[in-house]
């Protein structure tokens, strides 16, 4: 069985020139696009024959959405107030930018935080050196490629070599405007021996939120996060995806790691009525690490299909990738993953945990933990799944500390969850996150009763 | 000096496969066309519905497209193929009417001996018909019966019409449709309501003629509170083009029985082995499958378990060697379907020489099937760096109180163990082998002693080769 291609109105040549005209942009990025769409129409909308059986787009009212072709051309000023504790900010809500900082190690270091827009203006340089080729995002995979073809945001987040800052660089997203849609990139390139922290949030747009349930007009996320770490650098990348349940996201991933390169994601996933993601850690240089923990707590009928790729290319490299979900109503998860150790990569240590809580009967887990394995000298390859309802005995254990049933059950959920919580940077966003997870309970513990 | 893994294992299969000059007295034109499915079924005099059954399947096998999940099975050219030959005019009643020539086979593949010990029966396949049979006279007197498959429609037709096609009906896959379409020999197996059948019955397959496509359908029928183990092994000559072997093995366990069925398959190099095996377990059953897989160039079977009664219980042990060569994609299937069932998958593969081996299994639990446990546990182990392991596991739970687990590792035999056997006198490659038997332990203390000797026997002259 393989799956037709993706056939969307708004990934075509024309769309693609409307956009890199408005855009001001150079030959070799309109020719990208181009390649872009030509690679759409062929590729099948999954291109793993392993993960075809578990691919469903049937919660996206296509015929709703137009994304947006037209935004704003310049960043804003850099004169926002910056989070408490962060060190740069940018914030972008549809089709413009709405906010934008640099705190003052941030500014002092030489980080730069600017749409593609105002970097080709200025240095072009910093997007070609990574984004002229291929490199940063999977050719073989259609939703990446529709970024590529049809991006009308693009933002760079670039940090020089050996910098540090005191605190996170945030990024926050919004889809914009009910039956509108955001195709945006990010690209992030952390210099030699650098070491910073980005905190990525994809929330709902202003004020409107509501209770968002409304599936008649649509919102639209779908968007990439690029990552190149030099030799040497560290990276703690969370990212926290809040969108409204009438939101549709799509989200690639990708990082590529130098020598020695260290990356942390943590990342978690509460909102949208669909949420599809696909990350790839490329570990190319010797030594390299990538250690990713994933969470999602679905309600009402979300499905979250998180997949992820190891790809171990360099020796002695590490991976070490843990998903986790919780699922109540008649929300699903479909979590697939593989671990690809090449005939190059000697020495290697990877994990992949598949783990999944199932709170009401309609609810359901598909999980796929895969390996692909062309070299043996590992130190460790291997992968664990389980599935399983919240354990009688802990549920027993914390009763007999004086808890009521509901709050031993919520306590052993929160903690199964709490891995991602921990690492998200910023206290108030961890705090939030934790607020998000709870109001998720009330009706996990209703439909479980 | 030390030996490498790489030069110490050196297959010479040729010491485990002959062939014999037969005169085949009828046979198809080779390719697959209406006229050689209506052929096959008039010179078997079969009654209407199998012929429809015949046709329906062909019909399906031609708009079927060919599978993309697995790679290779494009090489198949099904033009090239004989789909149906008979080596004698009719059935055998002893051992003494058997052609000397297809005896001689028989007796380097151990038959007559292993019978002479104490096998229940023995169902002998020459290519594509059952030439030798016989069910000894305690089994007959239980009403166990056991015999050809192609005899049993004539002779039991109503509980064969029953159950036949209905685990594995054509439409399940382009090969069960070939197979339904094609079909010839097998075993057919009945326990009759109670009875415990006290030894295994065993039935060899043999393939044999360039060319030669082996459909070969067996149908085990277990009544309620019954027991029954059947073990099937087979082998076959080296030819330089490929055959094709396309079984298919449905068993149906009833309320409160029993099943066993052990397959140790080691078909030639060239052959490509593409089995469906499905049982549905009743409640309160009871269904093992333990199957090995060394031979043939590339096998493709996941033997099936539909758990679809109540406290019905799925075990299944799959064990996998493929070495220069040789695909082996392998594994398993438990669908839970039925409350309080219970499943466990364990999957032991060994890759050598550049051989590859893939485990995809898949674990489900459907709305209903509430209080269900299941476990797998695949490991790998690798020899050589020119090898490939892979593990696709495919966990679909929809029912909150699973319990699920799996577990997966793969690695390379462990330099630990080897020095300190080798530190207590054995050579490298003893202790290599050593370690392997350790590893595929597992399935070979599943076995009958004289099946454990000779699996444990094989092992050794793949993993010593040029030694040898």
């Amino acid at each position: 069985m393989s799956v037709a291609p993706l056939r969307l109105p708004f990934v075509s040549e024309q769309n693609a020139r409307t956009i890199s005209r408005t855009l001001e942009e150079p030959d070799w990025l309109l020719e990208q696009r181009l390649e872009a769409v030509a690679r759409v129409a062929e590729l099948p909308a999954e291109g793993n024959q392993l993960f075809t059986p578990y691919l469903d787009l049937r919660a996206v009212r296509w015929e709703s959405l137009r994304p947006y072709t037209e935004t704003g051309m310049a960043s804003a000023a850099l004169d926002a107030p910056l989070p408490p504790g962060a060190s740069a900010f940018i914030r972008i809500d549809g089709d413009a930018v709405t906010a934008r900082a640099l705190g003052e190690d941030a500014r002092a270091a030489g980080v730069v935080i600017d749409t593609f827009a105002d970097v080709l203006r200025q240095r072009p340089e910093l997007l070609r050196d990574h984004n002229a080729s291929d490199a940063t995002l999977p050719v073989d995979d259609a939703f990446a490629q529709v970024c590529r073809a049809v991006w009308a945001q693009g933002l760079l987040v670039h940090v020089p070599p050996g910098t540090r800052l005191a605190g996170p660089i945030v990024i926050r997203w919004s889809p914009g405007a009910a039956g509108r849609g955001l195709i945006a990139r990010t690209l992030v390139t952390i210099g030699e021996g650098a070491r910073v922290r980005i905190l990525e949030e994809q929330g709902p747009t202003g004020t409107d939120a509501g209770d968002g349930t409304s599936l008649d007009a649509q919102r639209l996320w779908w968007g990439t996060t690029e990552v190149v770490l030099g030799e040497g650098a560290t990276l703690e990348l969370a990212g926290l995806q809040e969108f409204s349940r009438d939101t549709v996201a799509f989200v690639t991933r990708q990082a590529t790691l130098g020598a020695d390169a260290r990356l942390r994601w943590a990342l978690a996933s509460v909102g949208a009525e669909l949420h599809k993601s696909r990350i790839d850690n490329l570990l190319v240089g010797r030594g390299s690490s990538v250690q990713q923990v994933e969470i999602g707590f679905g309600g009402g009928s979300q499905l979250f299909d998180l997949t992820s790729y190891t790809r171990h290319i360099g020796e002695d490299t590490t991976g070490d990738l843990l998903s986790k979900g919780v699922f109540t109503d008649r929300s699903r998860g479909y979590i697939k993953g593989l671990i690809e150790i090449q005939r190059t990569a000697r020495g290697t240590d990877s994990f992949l945990g598949e783990f999944s809580m199932l709170l009401a009967r309609k609810s359901r887990s598909v999980t796929i933990p895969s390996l692909e394995i062309d070299q043996p000298d590992v130190r460790r390859a291997s992968h664990s799944s389980s599935v399983a309802p919240i354990d009688e005995a802990q549920i027993f254990y914390l009763m007999s500390r004086g808890l009521d049933r509901e709050t031993a059950r919520k306590t052993i959920v929160m903690g199964f969850l709490e891995p991602v919580v921990a690492r998200i940077p910023l206290p108030e966003v961890q705090e939030r996150l934790r607020g998000l997870l709870e109001e998720k309970w009330p009706a996990a513990a209703s439909a479980a009763a | 000096m030390t030996l490498t893994q790489r030069q110490m294992v050196d297959n010479d299969r040729s010491r485990f496969d002959f062939k014999d000059e037969i005169v085949y007295l009828t046979e198809t034109k080779r390719g697959l066309t209406r006229d050689t499915v209506e052929e096959i079924s008039l010179l078997k005099g079969e009654p209407d519905w199998m012929r429809d059954f015949r046709l329906r399947s062909y019909a399906h096998f031609l708009q079927r497209p060919m599978p993309v999940w697995t790679d290779g099975l494009d090489r198949i050219d099904f033009d090239k193929i004989i789909y149906y030959r008979k080596p004698s005019e009719r059935e055998e009643k002893s051992w003494d009417d058997v052609p000397d020539q297809i005896k001689q086979t028989f007796e380097r593949l151990g038959i007559p001996e292993a019978e002479r010990k104490f096998l229940s029966g023995v169902g002998a396949q020459y290519d594509s018909e059952v030439v030798y049979h016989s069910v000894k006279e305690e089994l007959t007197k239980l009403g166990v019966v056991f015999m050809g498959t192609d005899q049993a429609l004539h002779e039991y037709p109503e509980i064969f019409r029953k159950h036949f096609g209905t685990i594995i009906p054509p439409e399940d896959n382009k090969f069960a449709a070939l197979n339904s379409a094609v079909w010839s020999g097998g075993s057919f197996v009945y326990v009759p309501k109670g009875v415990d059948v006290p030894l295994p019955l065993q039935a060899y397959f043999r393939i044999n003629g360039e060319n030669t496509g082996q459909f070969e359908r067996t149908l085990i029928v277990v009544d309620e509170g019954a027991s029954v183990h059947y073990i099937e092994g087979c082998t076959a000559p080296i030819y330089a083009t490929d055959s094709l072997h396309a079984a298919v093995v449905e068993v149906v366990a009833l309320k409160g029985s029993k099943v066993r069925y052990t397959t140790i398959q080691n078909w030639s190099n060239d052959v490509y082995n593409l089995v469906t095996k499905r049982a549905h377990a009743y409640e309160d059953s009871t269904v093992e499958w333990i199957d090995a897989n060394t031979g043939s160039r590339k096998t493709v079977k996941y033997p099936s378990i539909y758990l679809r009664g109540r406290n019905a219980t799925a075990d299944i042990i799959s064990v996998a060697v493929a070495g220069s060569g040789q695909h082996q994609d392998t594994g398993a299937k438990a669908i839970h379907l039925a409350p309080d069932t219970k499943s466990r998958i364990v999957s032991k593969s060994v890759s050598k020489d550049g051989g590859r081996a893939t485990y995809r299994g898949h674990v489900k639990v459907a709305p209903g099937a509430t209080n269900a446990v299941a476990s797998v546990r695949c490991d790998a182990l690798m020899l050589d760096d020119v090898s490939r392991s892979d593990t696709y596991p495919y966990i679909d739970i929809q029912e909150d109180d699973t319990a699920l687990s799996h577990e997966a590792t793969v690695g390379k035999i462990s330099q630990d163990q080897v020095f300190y056997l080798m530190s207590r006198g054995l050579t490298e490659n003893e202790a290599q082998n050593l370690i392997v038997q350790g590893f595929l332990e597992v399935f070979t203390k599943e076995l009958p002693m004289e099946y454990a000797i000779e699996f444990n026997r094989l092992v050794k002259m793949e993993m010593e080769g040029a030694l040898g």
